[in-house]
């Protein structure tokens, strides 16, 4: 899993069959400094779009998984390789100060 | 598997039903020597690691499949051990 903040959505006009109610999210990767919140704006890395259920909004933090994993909450093939699988509520991260 | 240091943690109200009840941390990937090495991960964390701990991750899936008793769970990243010497 990793985090990152929905900063858009993505809609399809023609797309294969199995995406029929898909919603994707335009997802800007966390990075320490968005995490703990120097950076507000958008990190440097690029931007995954992820298959999204849950119905997160533009802004909000999510949990999203890359890789085949991706897959196992269908029990048909299904041609993604990024699913959100959490909205986060809360979250704290601070690494120890350098030199500590 | 990864080297990573617990550095926080989130908590997830609407989440896939698989991380109903776990913990999750956010951590980050380090070196053999201790120094950062990547961007930040989650994890589950059944072992309960403390702040800074220096832990041991695995990123395989299937397995994490079998500890929260759910097939159709995609995650993938949950620690498997905290490190005491290195």
């Amino acid at each position: 899993m990793k985090p990152g903040r929905v900063i858009g959505t993505v809609t399809l006009s023609h797309a294969a069959p199995q995406f029929r109610g898909a919603r994707w999210l335009v997802v800007s990767p966390m990075g320490p400094a968005e995490l703990t919140g120097k950076n507000p704006g958008l990190s440097q890395q690029s931007t995954p779009v992820v298959y999204d259920k849950m119905g997160a909004g533009t802004g909000e933090a999510i949990l999203y998984v890359e890789g085949a994993e991706a897959t196992q909450p269908f029990d048909h093939p299904m041609p993604i390789d990024a699913i959100s699988v959490a909205i986060m509520d809360q979250h704290y991260y601070a690494p120890p100060e350098a030199g500590a | 598997m990864l080297l990573a240091r617990i550095d926080g943690f989130a908590t997830a109200t609407l989440a896939h039903p698989s991380l109903r009840g776990q913990k999750i941390v956010l951590c980050t990937p380090v070196d053999e020597h201790g120094r950062d090495a990547g961007s930040p991960i989650a994890a589950v964390d059944p072992m309960g690691a403390g702040r800074h701990a220096k832990v041991f991750i695995t990123t395989d899936g299937s397995w994490t499949q079998g500890t929260v008793h759910d097939d159709t769970s995609p995650i993938r990243n949950q620690v498997i051990g905290i490190i005491d010497s290195l």
